[in-house]
């Protein structure tokens, strides 16, 4: 950074921190998966739920850092490929930051060993004509694969900053913070024409970039490989399935659940409930209401803490771990050409496996999806047939105890249903597809601590929006129960859960749940099933109904503000009957074949 | 081994398709068609004189562009053209 102008321009931006009323506000930009959110973190001590995929940072979080003694505003952005041309919903909303008035000062993130790709961000960012600062990140990986930057030459053919940093580990982030007055307008060039930035950027990074054959990074680069290949690929999509399995179907909804439910609750926090409830509430009304058969704490803190939350925290540290490593994106290549027939391509993928999480969240992700006719089939099929993490939990926790074969019949109905209304609805609605291309980040080792953070965000989020249901479902049970509804519905469904699906009365309260929230229904079967109430293939029957429900209100919301109220009840009026049908052609072909689980 | 391949074959441009797994090229041209592909390959580094190298075809075609990682189906290998390595100097 010798180079005078470099200097000048400092000299001239110095006034960045010290003239102006309002506080400084920073935007980081860059592509995805760069740590931008790991370096907004480091500069506010706020923590950003961080992904390997685009759409679930869907609007910018913002936060205060100190730069030495002056306040600044952060504001964290989508990544970004590019700003220009017919771009995605999250390249819109950065672009607004990026060219607003409320954006002062550009901070690029990008990955070191990719900074022919940065250049070329740098090149539209210029367009802004605010001042920036580049963040060479990672770049212990790029030496660890051989790549090497000449950081001091960027900086003084950019005539900017050009900050070498390890995010991850802190380090780098002190130099960001002291560079951030003398960030320029970089020196770009105009370019008229995409292709000439790209020129650009390659001729830049040849003269800055040394690439030798030799890489340290032997581990990851062996099992990038042998995850995206088939004959390597595949056992391992087996051995990844089976420890899911293991640590959120037997660990977490059998073992965790078992001792919440018959431990903390069933000895502990509902006879302590009950005794303190009928020593100080005269009402028998309200005590009933607290804890009574349909209790708000019997019934529905019970269900939300002691059957649900074991299973969605489980699940999300291990989504957490796929995530973070990069593996997901490579389940892509193999799902493409199956995707394919629904539709689809294999970028479904994502949403899919987020769907397992909760599909409220995944159905707003089908936005990386590029043709609206994907977004709509990528839903629908959502709604159909991902069960969510909490009802994961009650389909592992009731079948798993049955047998492996009560299980796998339920996945193998659910997943034949879904790929045929995915292929029906491929051919009956109008539209294109979108050709596949899909970039994989590297396999990385995750971070422990990083991990827990997310999860625990993940977890506090599902119980926000799942709690409340749980009570007010409770409420309106009880309250159904009270004027005498319950028996009135038992009876009004009779026809449907007893005669078509064959399942014993009782099961039309939890249909009636079921609608509220899926899982608060199938939280329902799990009792009916704990108590004797349903035989393997009731349970099997019944929660293929419920899987195949639309998810929850909150889902059934989210479709409506992503896809108009029109094609949100379509989507009801087609996933009902498939699942109440499907239902009742499963009852009748295990009873005909007479099979037991 | 490619040496000997590249040996026999002309400098025209040729499909990134018909790269042999571990097979090294530069992207010559990408076909544009009407849904913004070159477009996005483009935003993804996949520009001319990009180095490429063949990663795997089946089930789907990886390669590496530069230092990224890319996984597209078979119309867009297709729609990529490459060209022979330039020789070092």
């Amino acid at each position: 950074m010798s180079c005078h102008v470099v200097a000048e321009r400092a000299a001239a931006s110095h006034k960045l921190l010290t003239l102006r009323a309002h506080p400084l506000r920073i935007a980081l930009v860059g592509q995805p998966n760069v740590g931008k959110s790991v370096v907004f973190g480091r500069l506010t001590g706020r923590y950003v739920t961080v992904s390997n995929y685009p759409g679930t940072t869907v609007s910018v979080t913002k936060g205060r850092a100190l730069v030495g003694a002056e306040v600044c505003d952060v504001i964290d952005t989508p990544g970004v490929n590019t700003l220009d041309g017919t771009i995605s919903e999250d390249e819109r909303i950065t672009r607004d930051v990026v060219a607003g008035p409320d954006t002062d000062l550009i901070v690029q993130v990008a990955d070191a060993r990719n900074v022919r790709r940065a250049l070329m961000l740098t090149s539209q960012l210029h367009a802004s004509g605010k001042p920036m600062v580049l963040a060479l990140n990672m770049i212990d990986e790029a030496h660890e694969r051989g790549v090497s930057i000449d950081a001091p030459a960027l900086a003084a053919a950019l005539g900017i900053p050009v900050i070498e940093m390890i995010a991850v580990e802190g380090r780098g982030l002190s130099e960001l913070r002291d560079a951030l007055p003398r960030a320029a307008r970089p020196l770009v060039p105009a370019h008229p024409h995409a292709n000439d930035r790209a020129v650009w950027a390659h001729q830049l990074t040849e003269r800055v970039r040394r690439v030798s054959t030799l890489s340290l990074a032997y581990v990851q680069e062996a099992l990038a490989r042998a995850t995206r290949r088939p004959v390597t690929g595949l056992p391992i999509l087996a051995v990844v399935l089976y420890a899911l399995y293991l640590f959120v179907g037997v660990f977490g909804a059998q073992t965790l659940v078992k001792l919440l439910e018959d431990g903390l609750f069933g000895q502990g926090i509902n006879p302590a409930a009950t005794w303190l409830a009928d020593r100080f509430v005269p009402f028998p009304i309200v005590r009933d209401f607290l804890v009574g058969e349909y209790g708000l704490i019997t019934m529905g803190v019970t269900y939300a803490i002691a059957i649900v939350l074991p299973v969605v925290a489980t699940f999300f540290l291990m989504f957490g771990f796929l995530e973070d490593s990069g593996y997901i994106p490579r389940l892509a290549i193999f799902c493409d050409r199956i995707f394919r027939v629904m539709g689809l391509n294999g970028k479904a993928v994502l949403p899919m496996v987020l769907g397992l999480g909760c599909d409220t969240m995944a159905t707003m992700t089908t936005r990386i999806l590029g043709t609206p006719k994907e977004r709509l089939i990528a839903i629908l099929l959502l709604a159909l047939g991902i069960p969510c993490s909490a009802q994961l939990a009650t389909i592992m926790g009731i079948l798993g105890g049955i047998s492996f074969a009560a299980l796998m019949t339920l996945f193998a109905v659910v997943l034949s249903q879904m790929f045929l209304v995915g292929w029906l609805a491929a051919r009956v609605l109008t539209g294109d597809r979108s050709e596949f291309i899909l970039e994989l980040p590297p396999i990385r080792w995750p971070r422990f601590g990083n991990l827990l953070t997310k999860t625990r965000l993940r977890v506090w989020w599902y119980l926000g929006e799942a709690v409340p249901l749980f009570l007010v479902g409770t409420t309106l049970l009880f309250a159904l129960d009270r004027v005498g509804a319950l028996v009135w519905i038992a009876a009004a469904g009779r026809p449907v859960v007893t005669g078509l699906l064959g399942l014993p009365p009782a099961a039309s309260q939890m249909f009636v749940m079921g609608f509220l929230r899926r899982d608060y229904g199938a939280a329902g079967l799990f009792q009916l099933a704990h108590s004797g109430q349903l035989t393997g293939v009731q349970a099997v029957v019944a929660l293929t109904v419920m899987t195949l429900f639309v998810p929850c209100v909150a889902n059934f919301l989210m479709m409506v503000r992503e896809r108009g109220l029109k094609t949100g009840i379509a989507i009801l009026g087609v996933v009902t009957p498939v699942a109440i049908f499907t239902g009742a052609g499963l009852n009748y072909v295990l009873h005909a074949f007479g099979v037991q689980f | 081994m490619s040496s000997m391949r590249l040996a026999f074959s002309s400098d025209r441009p040729r499909p990134l398709s018909s790269l042999a797994v571990d097979e090294r090229a530069v992207v010559a041209d990408v076909h544009a068609d009407d849904a913004g592909r070159a477009e996005r390959l483009l935003s993804l580094g996949v520009t001319p004189g990009a180095a490429v190298t063949m990663l795997q075809k089946l089930p789907g075609v990886v390669f590496l562009c530069d230092q990224t990682e890319l996984a597209v189906e078979r119309i867009v290998a297709d729609a990529i053209l490459v060209r022979r390595e330039e020789r070092q100097t």
